[in-house]
């Protein structure tokens, strides 16, 4: 028998008190892994949320918003400094146009309507025939305008989807946006008007184009419009190298204020520059509460089990200061009394630890959903009919908005429990420190222990 | 030989300086049985502390074969008590949460006894003193006052000490068994060469040892014999 294996034994001296032990220290050990776990979880989830929300910037020229407005287009050196800078991961550049009567042989599918006809007075007054845009209202506009219609050239034809995510083609194939084929995605809407379909074809900018394939956003504007090869546009309408809008994705939504600045100090008064540095922050931030709730929590938890550790050693020790008396009486060290009580408290830490690991592991899925549904918010955004006037920045916004914001709440509550082996150890590791912040009182107690004690009590 | 010169022990009490050893000056030559008597309060507790250095004295010194342990660092005093000095108490003190021979095997492994002998030598300590095989595994709550300070006996002479100090060995048991322990010491004492020295308040048991130290008010009054 030795220093360890006393130490076990006297541990295991009282089974009621030590099982109480063991049950307060398994309870808080337990608490200490699910806040571990949750804690992980959402930081995961975080590290998710930054790479994949809100790491939008929208880059436009200076002055110019969707046709409004008035400037230079970006340039292709200016695209080319974008692509350059630092935790810009991918760009998609896009050049909007639009169609005139006199530009193709399409209708537009939209209706003039009030809305319409104002935007349209002043282009009435110029002799045009036409305007993009439209809108139910009364009949006051002029019979013979008609809205023009829009063209897209993008190296990304998902761009102009409104959810986010990929450009949905109910008819047909996609098109290659980095290509200069005269190809084209046509919308829902326009598509119907003028009875297209895919491999149907149609005249724009003096030359024939083939239907690749028909999009359907759910945006009646959008839906009334036509994509195309960005070079494609840029070549056909004499505006070669030009774009109306970069949408540029940031590795981090963490880095999105830091690269907004070095745009800004890149591209100067040639841009206008809009992110999602807000709505990243605020994408994150129930999140971070949750994070920083949850470390509280192991804090809490930890400090618990030493407290409880600590008041069950001193009691111990109160309790058996003659028996140290006699043990150092007959030639035990401080050292030799000292290492078996830390023992036993190793020992009902371990024990408390073991069940408490397992009682974290039950409770950790349960406690890491409270946790989250208890905090998150959802965000829903509408969008309907009308558009807007269609222009890059206003288009590439709205998806943003759609696809990371609202994408949160989806995120948040999706959120699991997962046990990681780092996770599983830093728990083992809070268990080792509580014993030995627990003891380390206790241990100074027993070196204060003067073996005369032992005959002053006879 | 254990020679004690001059020895005092002072505490400050809020009535002023109160000498519990005053001017202690005897020896006892090695294989002697000693005991000392006293009324309570009259400093024998504390002269048997400063002996088996679980107190340091305020001055004086106390030679044992050849070395002053009152000025021992408490490093030294520890192994001077493990391995010089052998304890028997009057409630006998034994670990409660051990066995005897569990106990006896404590003191072998404070003593330095490699771990492989210890088993074997606490159950030949423990034949010695007269506790049977099966006792040997009982824990103290499970063995009578007389075999405990037989196991408590054992465990003192379990290191071969030069030295064994009694506090009142007799003193929570009755007389017949009381008369059997004293027996065992003094049969020790003699086998073993060994000095005991024994505090007790039964003038019967003083009367049959060597040499009767009697303790007044912290000062050694008589030595008789």
């Amino acid at each position: 028998m030795n220093v360890v294996s006393r130490g076990v034994k006297n541990a295991l001296r009282s089974p009621l008190r030590s099982g109480g032990i063991v049950l307060m220290l398994a309870i808080s050990i337990g608490l200490i892994l699910s806040m571990l776990v949750a804690r992980g979880s959402v930081e995961t989830k975080i590290a998710s949320l930054q790479s994949t929300t809100g790491t939008t910037v929208t880059i436009t020229p200076a002055g110019v918003s969707g046709f409004q407005g008035g400037g230079n287009p970006l340039t292709a050196a200016n695209v080319t400094t974008i692509q350059k800078t630092a935790h810009i991961t991918a760009t998609t550049a896009t050049l909007s146009d639009q169609l005139g009567s006199t530009d193709t042989n399409l209708t537009s599918s939209l209706t003039l309507g009030s809305f319409g006809a104002r935007q349209a007075r002043f282009d009435t007054n110029s002799g045009s025939s036409s305007f993009a845009g439209g809108g139910s209202g009364s009949t006051a506009a002029a019979p013979t305008l008609t809205p023009h219609i829009t063209v897209t050239g993008t190296t990304n034809p998902n761009s102009v989807a409104t959810n986010g995510g990929t450009l949905k083609i109910t008819s047909g194939t996609t098109i290659n946006g980095s290509g200069s084929s005269y190809v084209a995605l046509i919308g829902s809407s326009l598509a119907t008007k003028n009875s297209l379909t895919a491999g149907s074809t149609f005249t724009a900018y003096g030359q024939t184009f083939t239907v690749s394939g028909i999009y359907s956003t759910g945006n009646t504007f959008q839906d009334s419009g036509i994509i195309m090869p960005l070079a494609t546009v840029q070549n056909l309408s004499s505006q070669v190298g030009d774009v109306t809008s970069v949408t540029a994705t940031v590795d981090s939504s963490s880095n999105v204020s830091t690269t907004v600045t070095n745009l800004k100090t890149e591209l100067g008064t040639a841009a206008d520059i809009t992110s999602e540095a807000t709505e990243a922050a605020a994408s994150v931030s129930s999140l971070t509460s949750i994070s920083n709730l949850a470390l509280a929590g192991v804090i809490g938890a930890s400090i618990a089990g030493a407290i409880i550790v600590l008041l069950a050693m001193v009691m111990i020790v109160r309790e058996r200061r003659r028996e140290i008396g006699v043990i150092k009486a007959i030639g035990g060290t401080n050292g030799k009394v000292i290492g078996q009580f830390m023992t036993e408290a190793l020992t009902l830490t371990v024990i408390g630890g073991i069940v408490g690991l397992v009682l974290g592991v039950l409770v950790s899925g349960p406690v890491t959903t409270s946790l989250v549904s208890s905090n998150s918010t959802t965000t829903t955004s509408t969008t309907g009919p009308g558009g807007g006037f269609g222009g890059g920045a206003g288009r590439g916004f709205a998806r943003a908005f759609n696809g990371g914001v609202g994408q949160v709440g989806t995120n948040i509550k999706q959120v699991t429990a997962s046990l990681t082996p780092q996770i599983f150890l830093s728990a083992v590791g809070i268990v080792l420190l509580i014993a030995i912040i627990g003891s380390a009182i206790p241990a100074w107690l027993i070196a204060r222990v003067r073996p005369a004690e032992v005959l002053r009590t006879e | 030989m254990l020679e004690v010169k001059n020895l005092t022990k002072s505490f400050q009490a809020a009535g002023g300086v109160v000498h519990a050893l005053n001017d202690v000056s005897f020896s006892v030559k090695t294989g002697e049985f000693a005991s000392i008597i006293g009324k309570s309060g009259s400093g024998k507790s504390t002269l048997l502390s400063m002996l088996g250095a679980l107190d340091v004295p305020t001055s004086g010194s106390i030679i044992v074969d050849d070395t002053d342990i009152a000025k021992l660092s408490a490093h030294k005093q520890t192994g001077y008590r493990s391995k010089k000095i052998g304890f028997v108490f009057q409630h006998y003190n034994l670990i409660p949460n051990l066995t005897a021979k569990e106990n006896v095997m404590l003191a072998l492994e404070f003593g330095g006894l490699p771990a492989n002998q210890r088993k074997a030598r606490a159950e030949e300590l423990l034949s010695e003193v007269g506790i049977e095989p099966d006792q040997q595994l009982r824990k103290p709550n499970k063995l009578s006052g007389g075999q405990q300070q037989r196991v408590s006996i054992a465990r003192a002479i379990a290191n071969r000490p030069s030295i064994i100090l009694a506090d009142e060995p007799t003193g929570n048991l009755d007389s017949e068994t009381g008369k059997k322990i004293f027996d065992l010491l003094h049969n020790l004492s003699r086998s073993e060469n060994t000095t005991i020295l024994a505090v007790t308040h039964d003038l019967d048991i003083a009367g049959k040892t060597d040499r009767t130290f009697s303790l007044i008010d912290g000062k050694i009054t008589t030595k008789s014999k």
